[in-house]
C-alpha cells in the first residue's frame, strides 16, 4: 500500500527541508494527474453545497467542514492525498522531542493574511486560547484534552512554538497540527476587549465578508445566503504555495460555491452545466449523469463506485437489560450474535438497498482507511445453516411450524429499531427481519425518531429500554481510526454495554489496546495494534456490521489538476484546490 | 369603524400567545434537542454537551424557557439561533425577502391567467373551449408542484437536446434552478433585475398553476350564477352590451370572495412557495424552515412561525375591513 508510513520517514522529509530555509511548501506532482507545465491561470470553479455556511467565526462553527475550511487547510502540518504521514504545511518544520511528549514547530516565513498582514506565533496562540477557553464553546476544545488534561501551548520565539503533551499520544499530534491560526490582530483584539461572548457575536453570516481575512488559497469575497459565495484568490498564498515547477498557487482566479437546498437540485444545475463537480449519492444518479455524457448534454468524467464511504451502518445488541434476564443473557452470548451476522445477508442488502453498489463490512474501522482495516478478522458471512446451529448450541431449536423456541417453549424474538426517515436503514432492517423469520427469529422491526433512538442507545445503567438497534457512525481520522468514546468500557459510544464497567474479556483487552495504541507514535507499530483490535472486536461481535456503500465522482472536462486516479477516495476527494485549473 | 378595529386588535392578543404557546409546546415535544445529534459524534465528551446545554439555556424546563423567550420577544427580540449564534431575524430576513419576490410573482401570474380564463370559461359554458380549460384546470389542481417544476425541467433539458441536434444551439431556454446566476455580482443593477426575473420564471409559473385551476374554477362558477340573476337579465333587456354585462355587472360582484381572500395573501407572501423551493433551490422560507427544523434550531423556527402568525392576523383583519369597502351589505359599528 502507497500509505504506508511512518513518523520517521516524515522525519526525515522535515530534516531534508530544514536545510534549506525559508522554501515556500512545494505541492508534489504526484498530488495532481496534470502534466509539468500543462495547468494554467486563470478560470473560474464552480460546485455545490448543501447548505449555507453558519457562520464565518472560525471558534462558532457547530459542524464541521465548514465551507471556508473546507476551501483548503491552512494547518501547521497536514497529510496530503498519497500518504498518512504529517508534512510541514504552515509550519516549515516540525520535531517530536524523545520522550513523545512535546512537540517544536516552526512557522515558514512570508506567511501572511490576505489583508497583507504577517502571520506570526501569535496568531496561533490566540487561536489556542480561544479554542481552550470553555466559554468560547469551540468544537475543538474536548481535542485539547488527553485524558483530562489540557495540552499545553506556549511560543518559543516570533516563529517557534512548542506543545506539551501530558501523555504520550498518536492523537496529540493531529490537534497540534491541525491547529489553524486565526487573526489575532481582528478577532485577539475583538477578544481581549470583549470576552468570549464579543468573540462569538463576531463574523457572523451578517458580516461583509470582504472585511474577514483568510489565509486560505482562496478567499470570500461575497456570500448571497441560500445562493452562493464568491471565492477570490489569495495573492500572499502564492508567497508560500507553489507548484513542483515553482509556479505561484492556485491557479484558479475564482471558486465559486453555489448554495443549493437538494442534492436533486445540484445534480440539474450540474446537466445544465452550471456547476463544474458533482458527486452522485446514488447509482440513480449516476445513470442521469451518465445519460447526459452520453447525449453530449455535458462533457464530464464520471467515476462510479470508486471508495467506500467513511460511515457505518450496524446492528447493536444491549447487554444491559436486568428486567428480563433471559434476553440479557442471550444477547450477551457471543454465539448469538455471530448467529445473528451469519443472518445478515450482505449480498442482499448490496444488491437491494445500493443497486450494488456497497462493499460487505467486517470489522469496526471504515473501509477507506484501507491502512488500517484488517483484512483477515473472523467473518460471519450470510448462512442461516450454520446460524441454526450455533442457536442450537445455545438451546433454541425449531418447533412444528419453523420458529425457534428455547426449552420452555418461548419464541426467540426481539425488537429491532432504526431511524424513521433513513430509508436504507429501514430497508437493511427489513431484509434482516425477513432472513431471521425464514431462520424462525421473530424480529420485528420498528422505525423511530431519530433522538428517540439515539436516547435508548444513550441510556446507562443496568436495564436500558431496547433490544437492538440499527444505527451507523461516522468521523474519525487517519492517524488513529477509533473515536475515544467507543472502545474503553466507560465511553458514552460503548453502546452495547453501558453498565460503566466491562463485561468480558474481551472488551477489556480492547479497551487496553486502545490506550495502547494511542501511546505508540510508530504508525506500522500501532496497526498492528489496531490489526489486533480488529480481531477481538471481530470475535466479539458487539456490532453487527453490514456494508458500506460506494462514492462516485464526475467532474466536468475541462476542470484540470484531478489526484492520479488510484488516490482518489472518499477522504481525500478528488483534488487539490490549489492544484486545480481550467483548460 | 374605529372602535371595531381596536377591538379586534386588542382581540388579536390572546389568539398570538396561545398560537405561539401552541408552537412551542409542539417544538418541546420532538424528543431531544439541538445538541442531541452531537451525542453520537465519537471524540464529543458527554460533558461537553451538557456544558453548552447550560449556555444555550436547554437544561431549563421548557415553562422557564418559554417565558424567557417570550420576555425577549415583547422586547422585540426573536431570539439567537443555536446553530449560527445569529440573531434569528437576521437568518430570516433574506429568506422571507427571497421568498416574496417569487410569490409576488406567481400571484401576478396567477390573476394574470385565472380572470380572463375564468371569465373565458363561464361566458362559453360547455363549449369545447371550456371543456378544454377544465381539463388542464383539473390537472393542474391534481399535479404536486414539486413534481410538475421537475417535469418542467426535464423538459427544459428535452428541448436544448432538440435544439442542439437541429439548430446548433446548445443553451437552457429557463434557468433550472437557484435564483441568481453565478455572474450575478457582475451585473449592474438593470442586469441583475432581468437576471432575478429569468430566474423567476420557472418556479413562478409552477406555482401560479396550482392557484390558477382553482381560481378559475371558483371564478367560473361565481360568474355564471351572476350572469343568470335577475338584475344581469334585466340589464340585457335595457340593452346593455355583451362586454359591459360580463366585465362590469357579473365580473364585480363574482370576484368579492377573492377580496376578501386577498387578506390570505398576506402570510401566503412570507409563507414561501413550499416544496417548490427545494425543487428549483429557491433560497427562501421553506428550506430555511425545513433546515431549521431538521437541526432543531427551535429559535429559528419560531421565529418564522411568529412572523407567519402575526401577518395572518393582520392579513384577516385587512380582509374584513376590505370586505366592507366593496360589499356594501356588510358594516362594522
Amino acid at each position: 500500500m502507497h500509505r504506508t508510513s511512518s513518523y520517521l520517514v516524515a522525519l526525515v522529509a522535515v530534516a531534508a527541508l530544514a536545510l534549506a530555509s525559508a522554501q515556500p511548501l512545494t505541492w508534489p506532482a504526484a498530488w495532481t494527474s496534470a502534466e509539468p507545465g500543462e495547468a494554467q491561470y486563470g478560470g473560474t470553479y464552480r460546485v455545490s453545497a448543501l447548505s449555507d455556511p453558519r457562520t464565518f467565526n472560525p471558534f462558532v462553527s457547530a459542524e464541521e467542514n465548514d465551507i471556508v475550511d473546507a476551501a483548503d487547510a491552512t494547518t501547521l502540518l497536514r497529510q496530503g492525498p498519497d500518504s498518512d504521514a504529517f508534512i510541514p504545511n504552515m509550519a516549515e518544520s516540525f520535531e517530536i522531542s524523545d520522550d513523545g511528549l512535546s512537540v517544536t514547530m516552526t512557522l515558514r516565513e512570508g506567511l501572511r493574511w490576505s489583508d497583507g498582514e504577517p502571520i506570526d506565533t501569535d496568531d496561533f496562540l490566540f487561536a489556542y486560547e480561544a479554542q481552550t477557553d470553555e466559554d468560547v464553546g469551540s468544537n475543538a476544545y474536548d481535542g485539547w484534552f488527553i485524558e483530562g488534561e489540557l495540552i499545553e501551548m506556549t511560543a518559543v520565539d516570533d516563529r517557534t512554538v512548542r506543545f506539551d503533551f501530558p501523555v504520550e499520544d498518536r492523537l496529540a499530534l493531529v490537534v497540534a497540527g491541525y491547529l489553524s491560526p486565526a487573526p489575532d490582530h481582528i478577532l485577539g483584539e475583538i477578544y481581549r476587549d470583549g470576552g468570549a461572548e464579543a468573540l462569538k457575536e463576531a463574523w457572523g453570516t451578517d458580516t461583509d465578508v470582504s472585511e474577514t481575512v483568510w489565509a486560505t488559497a482562496f478567499v470570500p469575497v461575497e456570500f448571497l445566503p441560500g445562493q452562493r459565495i464568491v471565492f477570490e484568490r489569495n495573492p500572499y498564498f502564492g508567497e508560500w504555495n507553489v507548484d513542483a515547477q515553482g509556479n505561484a498557487l492556485p491557479y484558479l482566479d475564482r471558486y465559486v460555491v453555489e448554495i443549493v437546498e437538494s442534492i436533486d437540485a445540484a445534480l440539474n444545475l450540474y446537466i445544465a452545466g452550471e456547476i463544474d463537480a458533482f458527486s452522485p449519492s446514488n447509482l440513480d444518479q449516476v445513470g442521469v449523469v451518465s445519460q447526459a455524457i452520453r447525449n453530449g448534454d455535458i462533457d464530464a468524467e464520471l467515476l462510479p463506485n470508486v471508495a467506500p464511504v467513511a460511515s457505518s451502518q450496524f446492528i447493536v445488541f444491549n447487554w444491559n437489560k436486568a428486567s428480563e434476564p433471559k434476553k440479557e443473557a442471550l444477547f450477551r452470548d457471543v454465539r448469538f450474535r455471530r448467529a445473528m451476522s451469519h443472518l445478515v445477508d450482505r449480498e442482499a442488502i448490496t444488491e437491494l438497498v445500493y443497486g450494488g453498489s456497497a462493499a460487505p463490512m467486517w470489522s469496526d474501522v471504515y473501509q477507506v482507511y484501507a491502512y488500517w482495516v484488517n483484512p483477515d478478522v473472523p467473518k460471519y458471512p450470510f448462512d442461516p445453516e450454520r446460524a441454526l446451529e450455533l442457536l442450537a448450541e445455545i438451546g433454541y431449536t425449531p418447533d412444528d411450524d419453523g420458529t425457534l423456541v428455547d426449552a420452555d417453549g418461548e419464541p426467540l424474538a426481539f425488537t429491532l429499531a432504526t431511524n424513521a426517515g433513513n430509508d436504507q436503514r429501514e430497508q437493511i432492517a427489513q431484509i434482516f427481519a425477513d432472513e431471521a423469520r425464514r431462520a424462525g427469529v421473530q424480529v420485528d422491526v420498528q422505525a423511530i425518531d431519530f433522538n428517540l433512538l439515539v436516547d435508548q442507545l444513550l441510556t446507562t445503567g443496568d436495564d436500558r429500554p431496547f433490544d437492538a438497534i440499527l444505527i451507523g457512525l461516522q468521523g474519525g481520522n487517519r492517524i488513529w481510526p477509533w473515536g475515544s468514546n467507543v472502545l474503553p468500557c466507560d465511553g458514552n459510544l460503548h453502546m452495547y454495554n453501558q453498565s460503566g464497567a466491562c463485561l468480558t474479556d474481551a472488551e477489556r483487552t480492547a479497551e487496553r489496546l486502545y490506550g495502547e495504541g494511542r501511546r505508540t507514535l510508530d504508525t506500522e507499530a500501532a496497526r498492528q495494534i489496531g490489526y489486533a483490535i480488529q480481531a477481538r472486536m471481530a470475535a466479539l461481535q458487539p456490532q453487527i456490521f453490514t456494508v458500506s456503500p460506494l462514492s462516485h465522482f464526475s467532474w466536468a472536462s475541462d476542470v484540470g489538476g484531478e489526484h492520479p486516479r488510484d488516490l482518489i477516495d472518499t477522504v481525500v476527494g478528488v483534488r487539490q484546490l490549489p492544484l486545480t485549473f481550467k483548460r | 369603524m374605529f372602535g371595531y378595529v381596536v377591538r379586534r386588535l386588542f382581540n388579536l392578543i390572546p389568539t398570538f400567545l396561545g398560537a405561539t404557546f401552541l408552537a412551542f409546546l409542539v417544538a418541546q415535544l420532538v424528543p431531544g434537542d439541538f445538541l442531541a445529534q452531537r451525542a453520537l459524534e465519537p471524540n464529543v465528551r458527554p460533558e461537553t454537551i451538557e456544558r453548552l446545554r447550560v449556555q444555550f439555556g436547554l437544561d431549563q424546563p421548557w415553562p422557564v424557557q418559554y417565558v424567557r423567550w417570550l420576555g425577549s420577544l415583547l422586547q422585540g427580540d426573536l431570539g439567537l439561533s443555536f446553530s449560527s449564534n445569529q440573531p434569528v431575524w437576521d437568518l430570516i430576513a433574506a429568506p422571507i425577502r427571497n421568498s416574496m419576490v417569487l410569490v409576488v410573482a406567481s400571484l401576478v401570474l396567477l390573476y394574470a391567467l385565472a380572470i380572463p380564463l375564468g371569465v373565458f370559461s363561464a361566458v362559453r359554458q360547455y363549449s369545447w373551449a371550456d371543456q378544454i380549460v377544465s381539463a388542464i384546470s383539473y390537472f393542474g389542481l391534481a399535479i404536486p408542484n414539486f413534481f410538475f417544476a421537475q417535469v418542467l425541467i426535464l423538459g427544459l433539458f428535452l428541448l436544448r437536446g432538440f435544439t442542439r441536434e437541429t439548430f446548433g444551439f446548445n443553451e437552457l431556454l429557463l434557468p433550472v434552478a437557484q435564483m441568481t446566476s453565478s455572474d450575478f455580482s457582475d451585473l449592474n443593477a438593470w442586469g441583475r433585475f432581468l437576471d432575478v426575473a429569468h430566474h423567476t420564471i420557472l418556479p413562478a409559473f409552477v406555482v401560479a398553476t396550482s392557484g390558477v385551476a382553482g381560481f378559475t374554477r371558483v371564478l367560473r362558477a361565481q360568474m355564471i350564477e351572476y350572469l343568470s340573476s335577475d338584475f344581469i337579465r334585466t340589464a340585457r333587456a335595457k340593452g346593455v352590451g355583451r362586454r359591459s354585462i360580463t366585465y362590469k355587472h357579473a365580473l364585480r360582484p363574482a370576484v368579492i370572495p377573492f377580496v376578501a381572500g386577498i387578506g390570505g395573501i398576506l402570510p401566503t407572501l412570507i409563507g414561501g412557495a413550499g416544496l417548490v423551493e427545494i425543487v428549483v433551490s429557491w433560497p427562501g422560507i421553506t428550506p430555511t424552515l425545513l433546515a431549521a427544523i431538521q437541526r432543531q434550531d427551535i429559535y429559528v423556527v419560531l421565529g418564522l412561525v411568529v412572523v407567519t402568525t402575526g401577518l395572518l392576523m393582520i392579513g384577516n383583519l385587512i380582509s374584513d375591513l376590505l370586505l366592507a369597502a366593496v360589499d356594501p351589505r356588510i358594516r362594522y359599528d
